[in-house]
């Protein structure tokens, strides 16, 4: 298990991070903030091939520019740590 | 009326909630639109009345949250602090509740009642949420009212709840969100210093959270009160814990996961659901663009595959009843010419285009309402970067393919200001339904059997020059390259018949009554211009200035009359057709018979291509300017079209005589 916080956009679709933290203007914490972005919270990747990402997070589907992506900070959940948790 | 007070009530949200469906289940018809004032925002109002008591309901812009960063949210905090409503009914999406009770900590903030309407149960229910309504109002203190809107179900309940808690009747006690509790000392430390500098109708505890958040409104407010002194023990506190709004944000998780705690179970996670499936095709660009595509083209042929005839069919009604009407109209030259070509030939073109523009509205609204434009906004997101834009400005361009009009209207949409000028900026390039009539007349008349091709490559020069145009302006205009997006994907649904009617009504009666009454206007004004004073063109005030424009006209390949038609089109796209059958003396019919003889095949190009991309029509021209709302802004639009046009024009006469096309 790894404790390395990567911005979201370096997660390959269909993996799952914890959101650590999200940095970037108050506009812009505020904004993700109120769609259920925030730190501590799952997040699925959906789509990640250029162009914008699609996760979803608590049943929405959030569309997060690459630029807001990558202020995004995550913990990848590997199937290892997915078990830790559960357990 | 009674002598009662009406009670007044905000209905609030987060957009694809279902907001407008129980907005107009309450008010019925006795909507009343406008806009805020002073902003582009519009304004939604009706009533609601039975037994006697009323109620005004204010409908406020969809908002994420209640942050100062978007014109919505600022509108909807304004008006709940400065007019305080006796209620609000906060409607919520019960298949996400964790994001409407983020938005409900905001709201109780402000102290003003609210009840907590848990829209689209049905919904959430076929996710495998379950929510128990009675212990989440227990955990919230506030009036939780199960509902699904679309079958008309709870709003009976609402009402009630509604009436008794504005008439005292509830027992309203508010659980609130706190800070985290790491931040607790620094929130106190902060309202010690602050407390007494919050005047009304700022309440203590909402403003030291703004604080806390950064927000730039209430933050400049409170500079300006607070003593200097004051002020700067507040910037150390601040500066000390940068990471404040993060708490204030935790603080309503934490608050928001006790809720979910006691009231919500899901018991079958992980199923996969129709959203996620169609999305696994949709949001794939391999698929999702062709499929895109394949959709535009159905929306297309059926729009005119249907509105076609019918348009046929008004014209031919419109000319047996002007017909009718001739006759009894007496001998005056002028009152017939003003009747007859003015005001029957204008209200005409209005209506012939109605049901083109209906059929096309409602294919838009349908996907908009199911929930697929937003797919069709996440794919295309990556090339409307290209010109400097994101996603969201798909949907209005895409309106412009019907009309000018609404699409304007529709940027407003997008939340940046800069996005939504460009936005602006670039929708009259975007060829409508009047232009293409226009240009498919002339092409057909003038290139027998190229015309296809030749139409083709028009619209297909013209998509490429808005992007050429986009590309350029955003570079030299913004110099941003990341224009930050973030945009729900709502749940695909059925779609609402009563929603989507109202969408179409609306764009529908924006298009008659803004182009429609300048277009009569017009109309009138063209036919009076082209016949002062002599009654013949050839020496009225509109041949007049044709011909003073004539000097432009020769590296255009256009004589005056030509040009004369381009002015016409100002008024009007297919005004341009009427003015050169006036010009050459026969009638709209015979424009068709006479081209070919007045106009060479370079000329002809160079007129279309100036007419794709020339000044758009006055009702377009009137919304841009009170859309973009600043004089420099517009007029340099105007200008920069002019000359675009007139250069594309030059370019493309000078290529066809090159090729001798």
């Amino acid at each position: 298990m790894t404790d390395d916080i990567t911005p979201l956009i370096s997660l390959r679709e269909g993996e799952e991070g914890i959101i650590q933290l999200v940095s970037g203007g108050a506009g812009l914490i505020g904004r993700l903030a109120s769609l259920g972005i925030t730190s501590g919270v799952k997040v699925r990747i959906v789509r990640n091939i250029g162009g914008p990402l699609l996760v979803t997070t608590n049943g929405t589907r959030i569309a997060i520019g690459r630029g807001q992506a990558q202020k995004i900070g995550v913990r990848r959940l590997t199937a290892e740590s997915k078990q830790a948790e559960s357990a | 009326m009674t002598a009662e007070k009406k009670l007044l009530i905000a209905l609030a949200g987060q957009p694809n909630v279902g907001k407008s469906t129980v907005f107009n289940i309450l008010t019925g018809l006795s909507q009343h639109v406008g806009n805020w004032p002073g902003k582009t925002v519009e304004k939604k109002e009706g009533f609601y009345s039975s037994d006697g008591k009323g109620i005004r309901i204010v409908d406020l812009p969809g908002s994420y949250s209640l942050t100062a960063y978007s014109e919505e949210e600022k509108i909807t905090r304004d008006f709940i602090i400065n007019e305080r409503p006796d209620a609000i009914i906060l409607i919520a999406n019960a298949s996400s509740v964790e994001r409407s009770l983020y938005i409900l900590a905001e709201f109780l903030l402000l102290q003003v009642p609210v009840i907590f309407a848990l829209n689209m149960m049905d919904v959430a229910e076929q996710q495998g949420i379950r929510i128990d309504a009675g212990l989440l109002e227990k955990y919230l203190g506030v009036p939780v009212v199960p509902m699904i809107a679309s079958k008309n179900r709870g709003i009976k309940e609402l009402i009630m709840r509604i009436f008794s808690l504005a008439e005292g009747r509830e027992d309203y006690m508010p659980s609130m969100a706190d800070v985290a509790e790491d931040h607790r000392d620094i929130f106190i430390e902060l309202a010690d210093i602050l407390k007494m500098y919050v005047t009304p109708p700022y309440l203590t505890k909402w403003a030291i959270t703004k604080i806390m958040e950064g927000d730039p409104d209430i933050t400049e407010k409170m500079s300006q009160s607070v003593p200097a002194d004051a002020w700067a023990k507040v910037q150390a506190i601040l500066r000390q814990h940068e990471d404040s709004l993060h708490a204030v944000v935790r603080g309503r998780y934490d608050w928001i996961e006790g809720a979910v705690r006691s009231a919500i179970s899901e018991f079958k996670r992980g199923q996969i659901l129709l959203t996620d499936r169609l999305d696994n095709v949709l949001t794939r660009p391999v698929f999702g663009i062709p499929i895109l595509l394949g959709i535009l083209a159905f929306v297309f042929s059926l729009t005119y595959g249907l509105g076609l005839p019918l348009q046929g069919w008004l014209e031919s009604l419109i000319k047996s009843f002007a017909s009718i009407i001739e006759p009894r109209l007496g001998h005056s030259f002028w009152l017939r010419g003003i009747i007859i070509d003015g005001l029957i030939g204008g209200a005409g073109t209005v209506l012939t285009f109605l049901p083109v523009l209906f059929f096309f509205f409602a294919a838009m609204a349908f996907l908009e309402d199911v929930g697929y434009m937003a797919r069709a906004a996440f794919v295309m997101d990556r090339f409307m970067h290209f010109i400097g834009l994101h996603g969201k400005s798909f949907l209005p361009f895409c309106l412009g393919f019907g009309c000018n009009v609404p699409a304007v209207m529709g940027a407003r949409i997008l939340e940046s200001g800069r996005i939504r000028f460009l936005t602006i900026f670039l929708t009259p390039f975007v060829p409508c339904t009047a232009k293409l009539a226009v240009v498919t007349l002339i092409a057909a008349a003038i290139f027998g059997s190229k015309a296809l091709v030749i139409s083709w490559a028009l619209i297909a020069c013209n998509i490429l020059v808005i992007g050429l145009i986009g590309m350029i302006a955003s570079k030299l205009l913004f110099q941003q390259l990341h224009m930050p997006f973030i945009m729900e994907l709502p749940v695909y649904h059925k779609p609402n018949v009563r929603t989507i009617g109202i969408v179409v009504w609306k764009r529908l009666t924006a298009f008659v009554r803004k182009a429609g009454t300048i277009i009569v206007l017009f109309s009138v004004l063209l036919w009076l211009l082209s016949h002062i004073p002599g009654g013949d063109i050839d020496n009225s005030i509109l041949g007049l200035i044709g011909r003073s424009f004539e000097p432009f006209g020769a590296p255009i390949g256009l004589d005056w009359k030509m040009i004369v038609a381009l002015l016409a089109s100002v008024a009007a796209r297919e005004n341009s057709i009427a003015a050169l059958g006036v010009l050459y003396g026969v009638g709209e019919e015979g424009i068709r018979d006479v081209l070919p003889n007045v106009m060479n095949h370079a000329s002809a190009l160079s007129f279309l291509v100036i007419l794709m991309l020339f000044v758009p029509c006055v009702a377009t021209l009137v919304v841009m300017k009170q859309e973009i709302g600043n004089w420099r802004w517009f007029l340099s639009s105007f200008l920069f079209m002019l000359l675009l046009s007139y250069a594309s024009g030059v370019a493309a006469y000078q290529f066809a005589l090159r090729i001798g096309l």
